[in-house]
């Protein structure tokens, strides 16, 4: 039987949650508020320890041996302090919300030790706003089936804590190019070309901080990529008070296979940025190219992340909102119809529209 | 067909005429006696065309001949017995005593399969009506499809606008430099502007289908650089070498603008019989 965490009001006993409006702990029932500080040292028990990580260089820094026999269930049992239901949650949930009594819990070994997160940025938007967004969303899309957007029910809408790796690293880079510089200009009937080719090397370094990889197998890599970025500037070192109301998750993907990711987009930027300081030149291709990672540090966050899913016609579309920016996406399905119709009718017009102005030109 | 015959005949003839250039001082006045029989408006000795598409072709010929009292003519012949194509159209409308009214008023087409030659003979009120630049406009429209072989379509071509032409000399301004008929768009262009229109269309509904997905990868970390991190040991850009290329700019020497420049009007010569004749000519 695992550690749960529950939150109580301390004025009236009902379930308290983190509310991201006023960024403070907030009671339901009777109203009573109270920031997150002061609301974890009234629940006593808890150690305040400060274990900031931040290893540099290695990357094999910190072994997994941890939390294997967590793998070995797919399931977990816990049972709630309030109503002693039981609650099954999947291996990796860190908080869930009691389905007898609407208890907040949050289970606190999955946050505890290595696991436990270095960071964390509270939800600054909430449920409504999350609606809002997904129906902003929704306008301004051509092709979107109207039956979609008239239906427009949302089956499930969640607000998840999903784990992140953050990555800091600096970047070396030595890169060569072949730039061409090109003057033309005439003279009498003959016109000269000037090609001046130039040998042009650049090495230097350029750092990244909080590269974010999400390190959750629930979670889709393109859609947490599609809601980036977060800003670090706001995250708050973590509290599991924070999670109370939300649903949250453990990492279940290494580190080790994250920075993988990361490495490969800071390599790109890293191709882009120094090419950007090759200038006044007609034409330039890289030679020779040779980028590695100086010294990198890692962290464990947790970064809050809206999800609404909703069944069109027996297929499934996921939505996810950035819990910080608001910034949200998710495919939608496309009117084939519509879209064909839109093809024919303009093709038809801007056709008859053409041969209209031809003969305007030739009668004129 | 017995006037077809006839045609033939003097055709004939006139290439002899060509050959004993000396001795051919009676034949021609012997030729020239007959000037006022009708001769067809369709000579075709070369045989370019079926019999259907002569049939047709002298029927249109005839009614606009007719409607417009005005001779259209097309003369084809093997070759020209060494007259040039200018002398043995003039000497053709003369002979066979093509015009209408006084001033045998008249338009005649001459194509000699030989060296490929075209020429148009005009008379009288022909002159008026068919400008040199009138003259140069028509055989812009017609000599495409001669060349390629469609003698059929080239004729039609040719006695359309010679229709065109007649009638519109009866406003008293006929077509000259400045004033040209309109031209007209090919319906064929239906089918490229419809395509150009499908395939812009296509474009724009692609980007706006774009927006439905919004779920990509992302391939950089460019928001995540720290400002003014980026420090260069090396920086250098190394002069390697220079080339010069040249190249002789093709300039048109414009000798082709004329159209413009060009003042209005026919100008006209006098046929080996004395009549006045005004006309053009080339290669097809």
């Amino acid at each position: 039987m695992s550690d749960i965490m529950e939150y109580k009001c301390p004025s009236c006993g009902g379930p308290m949650e983190f509310d991201s409006k006023t960024q403070k702990m907030k009671c339901p029932y009777c109203g009573t508020e109270m920031d997150v500080k002061n609301f974890q040292d009234g629940q006593q028990e808890y150690q305040n320890g400060d274990h900031e990580k931040t290893d540099s260089g290695s990357w094999e820094a910190v072994g997994s041996g941890q939390w294997q026999e967590g793998e070995k269930e797919k399931m977990r049992v816990y049972s709630c302090k309030s109503c002693g239901g039981e609650i099954i949650a999947e291996e990796t949930t860190g908080a869930t919300t009691c389905p007898f009594c609407g208890n907040r819990v949050v289970m606190k070994e999955q946050f505890s030790g290595e696991l436990r997160p270095d960071y964390l940025i509270p939800f600054k938007l909430d449920k409504k706003a999350a609606k809002e967004a997904y129906h902003r969303h929704l306008k301004g899309k051509k092709f979107l089936p109207k039956i979609f957007k008239q239906e427009n029910h949302i089956d499930e809408i969640k607000g998840i804590y999903v784990p992140f790796w953050l990555f800091d690293a600096e970047v070396g880079a030595n890169i060569s190019y072949n730039a061409d510089r090109v003057r033309v200009w005439e003279s009498g009937d003959i016109e000269y070309t000037e090609r001046e080719h130039f040998e042009v090397q650049r090495a230097g370094n350029i750092s990244f901080r909080n590269v974010p990889t999400d390190c959750s197998k629930k979670m889709d890599d393109a859609l947490m990529e599609s809601i980036e970025p977060y800003h670090f500037s706001d995250a708050v070192p973590f509290n599991p008070a924070y999670l109370a109301g939300y649903v949250a998750d453990r990492y279940d993907v290494e580190k080790e296979q994250c920075i993988e990711r990361a490495k490969r987009r800071m390599k790109h930027s890293t191709e882009i940025a120094f090419r950007d300081t090759v200038q006044g030149y007609h034409s330039v291709t890289p030679s020779h190219s040779n980028i590695h990672i100086v010294n990198a540090k890692y962290r464990y966050v947790l970064y809050p992340v809206w999800l609404l899913n909703t069944k069109w016609r027996g297929k499934k579309y996921i939505f996810a909102m950035n819990g910080q920016t608001g910034k949200m996406v998710g495919n939608l399905p496309m009117d084939k119809n519509a879209f064909w119709k839109y093809v024919g009718a303009w093709g038809i017009g801007i056709g008859a529209v053409l041969y209209a102005l031809q003969w305007i030109i030739v009668l004129i | 067909m017995k006037r077809q015959m006839r045609a033939v005949f003097f055709a004939i003839l006139l290439s002899l005429i060509g050959v004993l250039t000396v001795s051919a001082e009676e034949d021609r006045t012997h030729v020239g006696d007959e000037q006022n029989i009708a001769v067809s408006r369709l000579v075709d000795e070369a045989d370019l065309l079926t019999d259907k598409e002569e049939n047709d072709l002298l029927e249109t010929l005839d009614e606009i001949s007719e409607r417009q009292q005005c001779d259209v003519v097309i003369v084809t012949v093997e070759g020209l017995g060494g007259k040039t194509p200018e002398e043995y159209a003039d000497d053709f409308y003369d002979y066979n005593g093509y015009g209408m009214g006084k001033d045998r008023d008249g338009v005649l087409l001459l194509i000699s399969m030989e060296e490929r030659d075209w020429r148009i003979s005009t008379c009288g009120y022909g002159i008026t009506a068919f400008t040199d630049a009138g003259i140069e406009y028509i055989s812009e429209k017609f000599l495409p499809s001669l060349s390629d072989g469609k003698y059929a379509r080239a004729f039609e071509k040719f006695a359309k606008l010679c229709d065109d032409f007649l009638t519109q000399a009866k406003t008293g301004e006929p077509y000259d430099v400045g004033k040209m008929p309109k031209g007209s768009v090919s319906p064929f262009w239906i089918f490229g502007d419809l395509g150009i229109g499908l395939l812009a269309a296509y474009i724009v509904a692609c980007s706006k289908k774009q927006k439905l997905k919004s779920v990509t990868n992302k391939i950089t970390a460019q928001d995540y650089t720290v400002d003014g991190s980026l420090m260069l040991r090396v920086n250098t850009d190394r002069f390697i070498n220079k080339t010069v290329t040249q190249r002789r700019i093709e300039r048109n020497t414009g000798n082709s603008s004329g159209s413009s420049s060009r003042s209005g009007g026919s100008s006209t010569h006098t046929s080996s019989s004395g009549v006045r004749h005004g006309g053009g000519g080339g290669k097809f």
